[in-house]
């Protein structure tokens, strides 16, 4: 092997293992490898660089925006109205309430863009809840956490624009369009997980809701479904750029919560803005360093290097597909969505390309993977924000998730055989052209 | 309160405000862009690039801030496993080496970076600020997160280590 890469794979594998910042482990690893062509001056000055420039994007300025306005919906009612309406909507079926959390953890990830703020905004009231209700403790924990990943290929979505940017440029209205069918599947086969729990386990049934209950919970839902339309809308037909969008989901956003609802009070605006502040910064610092080391990937050739062996590998292109649905699993298990969609996308979707997928069902793929890495332990910051929501361990939460990981495996089997699931949308809307 | 304490309470106080600084003026920023190009037909040239700049700076210094709450992303079923002793042994360990990272990548790389920029005079197109002044943020959050990482160095045996890493 490559003595570069060998370096830079032990050195951020022992960094990583041991407990430092997945961020810094990054920057550490990309700096070794570096300096075993690079002298230590341009070394450090390029990784400083690429860091600062990984940064410079117009694009990226979504990510605070949608994380803002996503805090902002759960402080200020908005998720709780939506939770409501899924309730009056739903709640009367056996484990009802186990479909209210999939549709409101749907919806709201789709409104904040963030499947973080859907766990903790939806998680915090819908797990005691259903706990109260006589819901399974640990699978109410576990359908919060895999159903708020759907909320993540839903638009608007934080993680396609970081795929846009590391794709050379698959349009972001496009890539958000083309998640709207997969997001839904995921979400309906984690249905029916909920419905053959809610046989075996007998969950409790919900009161059937008057009809007055049932205009008054829809007719409050409104304001905050608007948002759905007004985002997306606005992005499908052309009118505002993805960020343009986002900063309208905060003035909307923050106008309902501080102004109709007052349930954020003005000064409650500062700790919000600089919580948004951190969070961000979070994704940022991860952006920053693995823009660097895939600069020093592509320095040394190293995905060049990489798809071809895989190519090499064997001539079947079914059993490339898989392998690389397999690599992107097993990424996912072990890594952060962030630098894994900025490290891989230049070493796998050039191979995904020769196998003729087009790079907008490519991203779709690689989502959806990354996803169930989200709530898979060791690495899946869904499934630690669930968990302490639930109060309960992530040891608890496996058996549960076995079942839902079937679901998405399924879901996501079925999107990489039938490419219409996310190209047909996309092309529908004339966003984007199937080469 | 050790000197140490009250220096990194009062670093963190600063960054929180400026921070919430920030992001305040990125919302006004952008939301002057959607305004000037709807409402105004005259679509204003510097509210985008002023809008990066600001991303950059948010993206940086609260970095900083992030790794003083201990919330970055990391992975803790190792050194949650392992005796006190070796925790923090551990912690210190991984205190150097976020150091050693922020001092020569982000305070001596990012410091170089300026210095090259400004000595090359360039500006940016739309405002014409120096981009070293832009790019000042990497080695201001560098001698933050130094600050921070020493701060936990000594004293990473004193109290049990919130463990809020895991918060996004």
């Amino acid at each position: 092997m490559d003595p570069s890469i060998l370096i830079l794979v032990v050195s951020f594998t022992f960094l990583l293992i041991i407990g430092t910042p997945v961020s810094i482990s990054i920057g550490v690893s990309t700096l070794l490898t570096m300096l075993v062509s690079i002298d230590f001056i341009p070394a450090v000055t390029t990784t400083a660089q690429r860091m600062g420039g990984g940064l410079n994007s117009f694009s990226l300025l979504a990510i605070p925006f949608f994380i803002l306005s996503g805090l902002l919906m759960g402080q200020g009612g908005i998720a709780r109205r939506l939770v409501e309406f899924a309730k009056v909507l739903i709640g009367m079926f056996p484990g009802g309430l186990a479909f209210v959390n999939v549709i409101s953890c749907t919806l709201f990830g789709a409104i904040s863009g963030s499947a973080v703020a859907a766990t903790s905004a939806i998680g915090s009231f819908m797990i005691p809840t259903m706990n109260k209700e006589g819901y399974d403790k640990n699978f109410n924990a576990a359908i919060t956490v895999a159903s708020s990943t759907t909320g993540l290929l839903i638009p608007p979505s934080n993680i396609l624009i970081i795929y846009s940017l590391a794709s050379g440029g698959v349009s972001i209205a496009a890539l958000f369009v083309a998640g709207y069918i997969p997001g839904l599947l995921m979400a309906a086969f984690l249905m029916v997980v909920c419905a053959i729990y809610a046989r075996i386990k007998k969950f409790p049934v919900g009161e059937r809701p008057c009809l007055k209950d049932v205009a008054l919970r829809s007719w409050e839902a409104i304001p905050s479904l608007a948002l759905i339309f007004i985002v997306i809308g606005g992005i499908i037909k052309g009118i505002f750029t993805a960020t343009e969008a986002s900063v309208i989901a905060v003035l909307y956003a923050g106008f309902l919560s501080l102004v109709v609802y007052k349930e954020i009070a003005w000064g409650d605006l500062k700790p919000l803005l600089v919580k948004a502040g951190e969070t961000t910064a979070i994704v940022l610092l991860l952006i920053a360093t693995s823009t660097a080391m895939s600069w020093i990937l592509s320095y040394e050739n190293i995905p060049q290097d990489l798809s071809t062996q895989l190519l090499n590998l064997t001539e079947n292109p079914l059993v490339i597909l898989l392998t690389i649905n397999i690599i992107l699993l097993l990424v996912g298990v072990f890594m952060d969505m962030t630098p894994a969609v900025l490290i891989f996308t230049p070493i796998l979707l050039p191979v995904a390309e020769s196998l003729g997928l087009s790079p907008l069902h490519f991203g779709i793929i690689m989502i959806m993977n990354l996803c169930i890495g989200l709530c898979t332990p060791p690495v899946g910051s869904v499934l630690f924000v669930g968990c302490s929501v639930a109060k309960t361990s992530i040891g608890a939460l496996i058996k549960p998730l076995l079942p839902m990981y079937a679901a998405m495996i399924f879901a996501l089997l079925l999107v990489i055989f039938i490419p219409a699931l996310s190209e047909f949308l996309p092309e529908f809307f004339g966003l984007y052209e199937v080469p | 309160m050790s000197t140490v304490v009250l220096i990194s309470t009062r670093l963190e106080k600063a960054l929180s405000n400026f921070l919430a600084f920030l992001m305040a003026a990125m919302v006004i920023d952008v939301l002057w862009q959607v305004i000037s190009r709807f409402a105004l037909a005259d679509p204003s040239s510097y509210t985008e690039e002023l809008a990066r700049f600001l991303l950059m700076w948010v993206g940086l210094l609260g970095a900083a801030y992030a790794y003083r709450k201990h919330s970055h992303l990391s992975l803790d079923l190792v050194i949650k496993s392992v005796s006190p002793s070796n925790q923090i042994r551990l912690n210190r360990f991984i205190q150097c080496v976020t150091f050693m990272f922020a001092l020569s990548v982000m305070v001596f790389g990012g410091y170089k970076l300026m210095a090259l920029t400004l000595s090359l005079k360039q500006n940016s197109a739309a405002l014409g600020l120096p981009m070293g002044w832009v790019y000042a943020c990497i080695p201001i959050s560098g001698l933050f997160i130094c600050w921070f990482a020493f701060d936990n160095f000594i004293h990473a045996g004193s109290h049990s280590e919130n463990n809020n890493n895991s918060k996004v």
